[in-house]
């Protein structure tokens, strides 16, 4: 209990400031990017430096409460653009993880079974 | 027990559009590395595969800090993207078809492709590299978990990448283009080069849309804001300038060409330039930015006296 709640001080602490450094600056201040460029027309403003950062900061925590090491979020968050970002701070919960997790019990089992000989699935072949 | 079937898979058939391949078309990347996955780690593992086959030096272990969730037992999409950009290569999702595949595998690129091994409603997401197809024996050959050469046949993976909606990306070096292009797409990979800070890789890649598309705008904009963000000014100032001839009146060309030309010290043009841009406001959005940049102009300024 005190070591989670311990963690989640440290999560808070790292997560304030991951907002106020390591901010990778590749360009000079004040140059529009192609991706702005790009955007969709639909978005009547650019993203404002505020609304970046809170992203960021919001993926950032998300990240270490699954899992990741403080010191690799930075990493992981400079190589996202905004749109990138913005999707996970969005739907970071509808995002797909690939990574072979599966959990089944009785029936499911026996119904996948069927649906694996019939050549519906592939889902028991070791991979 | 077919509408039990049914229910669980929604047993939509596979459209032609994403089946058809030419008769007999048959190609197998024999050479394709192998990094066998230890458990739920088929992200990372893919994703070596796909970097090393185009000549990245990867290591399974740094790709696995780079994108393993260990939370969701899994990888995002997202960051596998996000990952392969920071390993100087071009991540390029793929169309969904069989024939986009096909294309690649030609041009000597594995696949990166998203399978749900399971069903809709018992979902087993899995990451696997196509490295294969032989339309004859009706086989797709793919690196896949701990199995070198995992032969599957064309239907059963088909079913599993469906429910994938057909998500597969390739690794390219930034000289190298999308065997089929859909342009905003690749344009919008670049961009994100660019934007994460691979200017290196941006450069390159702009120069090879370049090639092919020598008056697009966009790439012209590419190359001459990688300039700029190398801290090319000069370079930067005359890509700006060619664009603005060409394409007329663009904002954020001029806002930019303002930047480049404050960095070179030219700061009376530079106001000229970002005042020729709020003047026009022609496109509302970036209307902050130009304020923004006036006043860093005026701040570059006043730092100089």
């Amino acid at each position: 209990m005190i070591l989670t709640r311990t963690r989640a001080l440290v999560m808070r602490v790292v997560s304030v400031s991951l907002i106020c450094m390591g901010f990778a600056q590749v360009a000079p201040a004040g140059m529009i990017g192609t991706s702005q460029l790009l955007e969709n027309e639909a978005r009547a403003e650019s993203l404002t430096r505020i609304e970046m950062l809170l992203a960021r900061d919001d993926v950032g925590q998300q990240l270490m409460t699954l899992g990741v090491e403080p010191a690799l979020v930075l990493e992981r968050l400079n190589a996202m653009t905004t749109e990138e970002l913005l999707a996970l701070e969005h739907r970071f919960d509808e995002q797909v993880a690939g990574g072979d997790a599966l959990a089944i019990i009785g029936t499911v089992f026996l119904v996948l079974l069927i649906l694996e000989l019939v050549g519906v699935t592939d889902i028991f072949k070791s991979i | 027990m077919p509408a039990l079937l049914f229910l669980l898979c929604g047993c939509a058939s596979i459209p032609d559009a994403v089946r058809d391949v030419p008769d007999g078309a048959a190609v197998e990347l024999d050479h394709t590395p192998f990094f066998p996955q230890q458990r739920y780690q088929c992200g990372p593992a893919a994703l070596t595969t796909v970097l090393a086959a185009s000549g990245v030096d990867a290591s399974l272990e740094a790709l696995i800090d780079k994108v393993y969730l260990p939370g969701r037992q899994g990888s995002l999409q997202i960051e596998l993207v996000a990952a392969a950009r920071t390993e100087s290569r071009l991540p390029y999702v793929i169309d969904g078809t069989l024939a986009a595949l096909l294309a690649e595998l030609e041009a000597g690129r594995p696949v990166l492709v998203l399978q749900n091994l399971g069903v809709k409603m018992i979902p087993r997401w899995h990451y696997a590299v196509v490295v294969g197809i032989d339309e004859k024996q009706s086989e797709i050959v793919l690196r896949s978990g701990t199995d070198r050469r995992r032969v599957t046949p064309i239907d059963t993976f088909l079913r599993t990448w469906r429910r994938g909606e057909y998500w597969g990306m390739v690794a390219l070096r930034p000289d190298e283009m999308p065997a089929v292009i859909d342009r905003e797409r690749y344009l919008a990979a670049i961009a994100a080069l660019e934007e994460t800070g691979q200017l290196e890789s941006a450069a390159i890649a702009w120069r090879t849309a370049g090639a092919r598309w020598p008056d697009e705008s966009v790439v012209m904009f590419g190359l001459a804001n990688t300039a700029l963000a190398s801290g090319d000014y000069v370079s930067a100032e005359s890509g700006y300038r060619r664009l603005l001839a060409q394409a007329g009146a663009s904002t954020a060309a001029r806002n930019n060409l303002a930047l480049a030309l404050a960095h070179q010290g030219r700061f009376d043009e530079a106001m000229t330039e970002i005042k020729v841009a709020l003047g026009a406001n022609d496109e509302p959005r970036f209307a902050d930015v130009l304020q923004d940049t006036l006043n860093e102009i005026q701040r570059m300024a006043e730092r100089a006296r």
